[in-house]
């Protein structure tokens, strides 16, 4: 498992840098030939992987890009509807807006969530360290 | 078996409402086409059992028997129960029977659980690789109260990864076969849950619906399936897809065990902020008894068909599969109109964009820390990254990238906001709709079930099968989705399944006509060819 982390770590940009030019050029060149209905940028699948923490090889990034293109451009049939004074719906608001008193209660089967997690070393959720940005 | 639509008989001449034995032992009894099916599995039993004609054991056999005979061709479960769990919480029943002690009206009943609703005993994965082996340290409120009624969980069953398909495919374990064609999807995302209930290896089951995976596949398989109210079951103990639209629901061989069902997994929940705290009605009360209806037993109701249901892109045998049972309907007293509902086809891609975006939220918590798979790295986010990467099927990780576009800084509004917006519209257009009609119908999925793989690699064509189910996820209501016919394909026809949507809170009147509609519709039986030398009922 480490030794499969490694390669990806070698084989895409780092994932912290933020800087375009950091990418691989490949990606940087597919924007300008991509024409989007939508106005806005079209999906950079790269970042976005990033951002959603879900570590995607050089052959993921260009196998999913086309796919979400289309579902996003497919998405963007909906800013060509007038939509002026529609209150947004954050739910479909049947009811049930009820939350509880704020009163912690003990959960009785502590031991369970213990046996659950993947590194454990009593007392403590072992995790790596956290690398510094620069 | 019947591969054509017939025109169904109404009203056929008074016949015993009461079920035998027969349903439960595996000797070959014919099946012919005027046995009514059974008003409802789950009183059968309870009746069986009480009067001591069967024992909870010989029952749980015999579905034990049946499951593993059929596994094999059709993969509906993920987990099974050991049967020496299922048979020793058949004795305890047996003996509490047997001592005259009260037992729950779901004593024995054997159900189903979609293994996204967590279940203390049994693994819940989520049909994920990132959920294998995961144990919940609780059941899901839904779970708690079927076994506080006597119910016996038999097992979890497959679904789409996270709730995110409409086939089983996406499962990372294995792909369920529709018990009507082994080579044809059941549906999803509650696909293993429709096909087991189709195929009799259990009684009842649960699902969830988010944007149609109780309907559809119970259109695909033959059952009867219910999609309650946004807030009528709590969503505590079911993995969150998307918060604002996932409901869980009942599948059941007969509208009666849908609406049973119902009755015991509904109310209020204080683990769930957004369960209502309106009192349950007794569903199981909706079930008149063929016999005392009249000969006009709908008159009076007023039926909507929606317009954009019935136009291009949807199958012209389901059409008039769909338009046959709108028929049957008005046969029955209905006032029946046509209505349109604006900005309809709007509804899928703004459900997409919410669905997307709400579950990229939702899967953050997957992070391989506290639960789930974990692939250890030499740094926190490579832990994150990795870990998620290997664990989440690509349906989900696209959805997921997707929906973190959607929310970007400088996307909301153009996405998601305009999805909300277009929400508001469709809840108003179905509240208008509503306010003239007391149900709509409309058919549950544009096809009958298609081959497996036919749509694996195109996304949006298998997005756009749910077109029928997701404006009902957007707008919060309640649906039935009922079988009604047959189109030609695989050994006996593919079943049709229709629709009908009520206001919300109205599965009464949805179960009601249901019920009726089931119980008059003649000339059909909708136990798959696969098992029907095995089950007379």
């Amino acid at each position: 498992m480490g030794s499969r982390a490694a390669l990806l770590l070698r084989a895409t940009p780092p994932l912290f840098s933020f800087r375009k030019s950091a990418y691989p050029k490949a990606l940087v060149q597919n924007k300008r030939f991509y024409t989007v209905k939508s106005s806005l940028d079209p999906p950079d699948v790269a970042r976005l992987a990033e951002t959603a923490r879900i570590s995607l090889t050089p052959q993921q990034v260009e196998e999913f890009g086309p796919k979400i293109r289309q579902v996003v451009d497919w998405f963007g049939q909906l800013q060509a509807v007038d939509l002026q004074s529609i209150e947004p719906a954050l739910r479909a608001d049947t009811e049930g807006d009820n939350l509880r008193n704020d009163v912690p209660e003990i959960f009785d089967n502590r031991d369970a969530i213990i046996a659950a997690v993947p590194t454990y070393e009593d007392s403590y959720i072992k995790v790596p360290k956290v690398l510094n940005k620069e | 078996m019947l591969s054509s639509a017939q025109t169904p008989r109404l009203l056929r001449s008074p016949t015993t409402t009461t079920t035998t034995l027969k349903c439960f032992h595996s000797s070959p009894i014919p099946t012919s086409a005027s046995t009514p099916p059974p008003p409802s599995q789950i009183l059968t039993t309870r009746k069986s059992l009480l009067s001591r004609q069967t024992s909870a054991v010989d029952l749980a056999k015999s579905f034990l028997h049946r499951l593993r005979r059929h596994e094999p061709q059709l993969s509906s479960f993920l987990h099974v129960s050991p049967d020496e769990t299922v048979l020793k919480q058949a004795e305890e029943l047996d003996n509490k029977i047997k001592n005259n002690e009260e037992v729950g009206p779901l004593a024995g009943v054997l159900v189903g659980v979609k293994d996204n609703i967590c279940t203390y005993d049994m693994p819940s994965t989520a049909g994920s690789r990132l959920l294998e082996n995961y144990r919940p340290p609780f059941d899901a409120t839904v779970v708690r109260k079927l076994r506080e009624r006597g119910a016996i969980v038999v097992g979890k069953t497959n679904l789409d990864e996270f709730g995110m398909g409409s086939t089983t495919e996406g499962s990372a374990y294995q792909v369920t076969a529709n018990p009507w064609d082994l080579a044809r999807v059941p549906g999803g995302s509650s696909g293993g849950s429709a096909s087991a209930v189709s195929a009799r290896q259990c009684m009842v089951a649960l699902g969830s619906d988010t944007g149609g995976s109780v309907r559809q596949p119970a259109s695909f398989c033959g059952v009867v399936g219910l999609k309650p109210t946004y807030g009528r079951v709590s969503r505590y103990g079911l993995v969150a897809y998307a918060s604002s639209l996932d409901v869980i629901g009942c599948f059941g061989s007969s509208v009666a065990d849908a609406g049973i069902l119902l009755h015991t997994v509904s109310g209020h929940d204080k683990f769930d902020a957004t369960s209502s705290k309106r009192e349950v009605p007794n569903y199981a009360s909706q079930f008149v008894p063929i016999d005392y209806l009249e000969s006009k037993p709908l008159k009076g109701l007023r039926v909507g068909v929606i317009r954009e249901t019935f136009e291009d892109g949807v199958d012209s045998e389901v059409i008039s599969t769909v338009r046959d049972a709108v028929s049957h309907l008005e046969e029955l007293g209905c006032t029946v109109s046509e209505v349109s509902l604006p900005s309809y086809s709007l509804g899928l891609p703004a459900y997409y964009i919410l669905a997307s975006s709400e579950s990229s939220s939702n899967l953050s918590r997957y992070d391989g820390v506290r639960y789930g798979n974990q692939v250890f790295g030499d740094e926190l986010n490579s832990l994150y990254g990795d870990s998620r990467a290997q664990g989440f099927g690509s349906e989900v990780k696209m959805r997921i990238l997707m929906g973190t576009y959607a929310l970007s800084a400088g996307y909301y509004d153009a996405y998601y906001k305009r999805a909300q917006q277009v929400r508001t519209i469709i809840r108003n257009s179905f509240k208008d709709a509503l306010d003239k009609n007391d149900i709509l119908i409309s058919p549950a999925a544009p096809s009958v079930a298609y081959k497996i793989g036919e749509k694996k690699n195109d996304p949006l064509a298998m997005y756009a099968g749910d077109i029928m189910t997701v404006n009902v996820n957007l707008a919060g209501l309640p649906a039935l989705v009922l079988p009604c016919g047959f189109v030609e394909g695989g050994s006996a026809g593919l079943p049709v399944g229709f629709q009908m949507i009520g206001a919300a809170f109205d599965e009464e009147k949805l179960l009601k006509i249901g019920h009726i509609f089931e119980q008059t519709l003649q000339g059909y039986s909708f136990v798959p060819p696969l098992v029907a030398d095995e089950w007379t009922c």
